[in-house]
């Protein structure tokens, strides 16, 4: 798993799946995409990552357990959808700007739904890299037993981030 | 008050569980948490059932995001999810404070609160949606929690029973969606109260689509598994005891009940019409005579402490169904009745079981005998929830059995109700045994060499906070038991809703249910109110809303314009047997022009009439990527 090419092109691969995560994640208020999807995307990139250079590397990368980005992304969420109801209106009732002016003569549509979409992602990035992260865990340590020697992957520093 | 508040009662728990994650090692702020947001439910939920039984208001209903029924989720609070509601939370209540107690640290640090938490979010969703798959959604919330509750503590046997468990309930939950996607596939909608008025109106013209009562049996099943109905009850003895007592007592006393709800919430609002009743209530009715008849021959047979009980809380279910099956408002009054008190009394008897196993040294009955003298006020407890559990008139059951029985024996099901009287009796008897041998009987014959472990046991001192849940929670059996009015007002005002379909559809869906054409329409900046919350707005409207809705997005009375282009209701010809959009929105449309005080200015964008609606169903959004009329302006 760990050969130059494999590292070389995910070096390549991870940033742009990241960047395509974002877009398909920003595009879903209206059509295809979403938070969800996004957010499987993004995990996606990250694993990989994970795998082409080990858990050091992903810890350098998030250096944190991916449950506070769980608890980050819910509460985004539910701040998101609380803040309507605190202004007399239904729970998470969209705020809607068109045309909001972000500078260089451009205007976009802003909903502020888009914060509950960006919560949903990192709930999904948290849960899918946090749980993969643990299996994987359990994978690199099997081999330890069975190989005698670490892969290269898992030659970091050993102790789950529990 | 503001109707949007009633989403608190699911906001608190599953806020009080994220705030617990963090503080996952702090048990006692995680306890106050906890307490504290299960008491804050409680009493929203009586206060709100306070308002709703004064009159004005009889459903209160919101619509989440301000997106108006059937499109948007209409949560809606009304006599029998209010009751529900506020019973959950009691026993929750109760069931944390005992688990405070009981449960081992360690158990309890490996996310016992937030779980415990979220699965009452979950629960409280569940009887509060007013939408088909939005209570898949909440089912599905209850149920993750769940699982992970089922398999804190004990280990090998509990993984067993979870094992069985989630296996079910996946099945089950797969059942479900294609249910669902199959109602949606019939009937265009999935929001309760549409489906409700549309069933309504197919079936008077006899034209309910094919497979709608196999639908319905699907549901069923669903529900049923759930409840633990016969003869899908199998599951529930083995696997609830297996947990610790306090989760036992939780999932005993709240989770099958939201079985029952579903049946009793949704099948005498859309199913039971037109041909599709005869079948389905019969099913209903077998299953509940059965359900009862197994529950109380197994809490005869079994010999320990927690399968006999457990039996008894399917005992309940059958009694529920078989008033929901009658479906005299009557006897759904009663059967509401029964479920809220039966949560709290099999919850106070799960509790109670607790306290006593403290002192057994096996749960087996014949371990036990001779309790009464060393712990008097435990067996007075414990034979207070066990009689209400039989139904014996002072204490909580007795109404709820009676109402039913009554009902069933005036709607000629005589046979089904001499079977509920005479599992009634023997349900008398397997109770008393129960308390007979732990409490009552002489002392157990004790080997010489296990004396010392009982004379210890014997001595153990329970947990004080183990005596206060249950104090909690029998004291509230007692205070329905003995001054039922206030409780069989509510019951009786719910079962008068579930079997009038109208009040609810009018509540949800506004009172002339006519879906909100192209309401979400005005893309410019026109002082019409672009969404139905906009009361002030609407005082030329109002008096065509009954009273009693709080409806924040009822359907919007027909955008201004439509004085001079009336729109035809999408929904009049909606045997619809496909949401597809509708190539011919025209047919039988009965443009219901209605009388405009005040005719508006029409704003500049032209109405594009039905086809719009189609539209935001979701059919062509791309269509329209950045159409601000998708959007909701606040």
């Amino acid at each position: 798993m760990t050969s130059t090419l494999f590292k070389t092109a995910a070096r390549l691969i991870v940033p742009l799946t990241l960047i395509f995560a974002a877009y398909i994640a920003m595009r879903g208020h209206n059509s295809p995409g979403g938070g969800f999807i996004g957010g499987l995307m993004a995990s996606v990139g990250l694993i990989l990552y994970r795998m082409a250079h080990g858990r050091a590397a992903l810890l350098r990368l998030l250096p944190f357990h991916p449950r506070v980005l769980v608890a980050l992304g819910l509460a985004i969420a539910y701040v998101t959808a609380l803040v309507p109801l605190a202004l007399g209106q239904p729970l998470l009732t969209s705020l809607v700007i068109d045309g909001l002016y972000i500078g260089l003569g451009q205007t976009i549509h802003f909903a502020s739904a888009v914060f509950f979409d960006i919560g949903v992602l990192l709930v999904v990035v948290g849960v899918t890299v946090g749980m993969i992260q643990r299996l994987s865990e359990e994978v690199d340590s099997q081999h330890i037993k069975e190989s005698g020697c670490p892969t290269t992957a898992a030659s970091s520093t050993g102790g789950n981030p529990r | 008050m503001n109707p949007s508040l009633i989403v608190l009662l699911v906001i608190i728990p599953a806020a009080a569980g994220l705030i617990c994650v963090p503080l996952i090692n702090r048990l006692n702020t995680c306890r106050l948490v906890g307490v504290v947001g299960f008491a804050l439910n409680l009493g929203l939920a009586l206060s709100l059932l306070g308002a709703c039984s004064q009159g004005d208001t009889s459903a209160i209903v919101t619509q989440l995001g301000g997106w108006s029924a059937p499109y948007g989720i209409a949560l809606v609070f009304d006599a029998l999810s209010g009751l529900m509601v506020a019973a959950a939370s009691l026993v929750a209540l109760a069931c944390l404070i005992h688990a405070s107690g009981s449960l081992p640290d360690p158990v309890e640090r490996r996310y016992f609160h937030p779980l415990v938490n979220f699965m009452m979010a979950g629960v409280n969703l569940s009887f509060l949606t007013g939408d088909l798959f939005n209570l898949f959604v909440a089912f599905e919330i209850m149920l993750m929690a769940s699982y992970g509750l089922l398999v804190l503590g004990r280990g090998k046997a509990q993984l067993a029973q979870a094992y069985k468990y989630v296996l079910l309930n996946l099945v089950a939950s797969a059942i479900f969606v294609i249910a669902a996607g199959m109602v949606y596939g019939l009937l265009g909608t999935l929001n309760l109260a549409d489906m409700a008025r549309i069933t309504t109106e197919l079936a008077a013209r006899d034209a309910l689509p094919a497979g709608f009562t196999a639908v319905g049996v699907l549901l069923l099943f669903v529900f049923t598994l759930k409840a633990g109905v016969f003869p899908l009850w199998f599951w529930l003895p083995d696997t609830y005891p297996t947990c610790p007592i306090a989760i036992t007592a939780l999932f005993g006393g709240v989770l099958t009940k939201v079985g029952g709800y579903a049946v009793a919430r949704i099948f005498p609002l859309v199913f039971l019409v037109g041909d599709a009743a005869a079948v389905l209530q019969q099913i209903i009715l077998i299953g509940a005579v059965l359900t009862m008849a197994v529950g109380v021959f197994g809490a005869l047979a079994y010999r320990t402490l927690r399968r006999s009980l457990a039996m008894f809380i399917i005992v309940g279910v059958g009694y529920a169904l078989f008033g929901v099956a009658v479906g005299e408002p009557g006897a759904i009054g009663g059967s509401v009745f029964y479920m809220a008190q039966s949560m709290i009394v099999m919850a106070a008897a799960f509790l109670a079981c607790g306290l006593i196993e403290t002192h057994l040294t096996s749960d087996d009955l014949s371990d036990g005998g001779g309790l009464l003298k060393t712990h008097p006020w435990l067996g007075v407890l414990f034979l207070i929830g066990l009689l209400s559990i039989a139904g014996l008139p002072p204490t909580s059951g007795f109404y709820g059995k009676f109402a039913i029985i009554r009902d069933a024996l005036g709607a000629g099901f005589t046979w089904t109700a001499l079977i509920a009287i005479g599992v009634g009796a023997l349900s008398i008897l397997a109770v008393l045994r129960i308390w007979c041998e732990s409490f009552w009987g002489p002392d157990p014959v004790v080997q010489p060499r296990d004396a010392e472990a009982r004379a210890a046991a014997l001595a153990r001192e329970p947990s004080a906070s183990g005596y206060a849940a249950l104090v909690l929670l029998i004291a509230a059996a007692l205070c329905i038991g003995i001054l039922p009015q206030r409780v069989v007002g509510i019951a009786n005002a719910a079962g008068q809703q579930v079997t009038d379909p109208g009040a609810y559809i009018a509540a949800v869906m506004g009172p002339d249910a006519r879906p909100p054409a192209a309401e979400s329409h005005h893309d410019t900046p026109a002082p019409a109110p672009a969404h139905g919350h906009d009361a002030a707005h609407d005082t030329g409207h109002d008096a065509t809303h009954a009273p009693q809705t709080h409806t924040p997005a009822a359907p919007h009375p027909p955008a201004p314009e439509a004085q001079t282009d009336p729109t035809p209701d999408p929904h009049q010809d909606l045997p619809v047997a496909q949401p597809a959009p509708d190539p011919v929105p025209d047919v039988g449309p009965v443009p219901t022009p209605e009388p405009e005080p005040e005719p508006e200015p029409a704003p500049s964008a032209p109405r594009t009439g039905p086809e719009f609606r189609v539209q935001a169903h979701g059919q062509q959004m791309a269509a329209a990527p950045h159409d601000p009329a998708m959007e909701r302006r606040p």
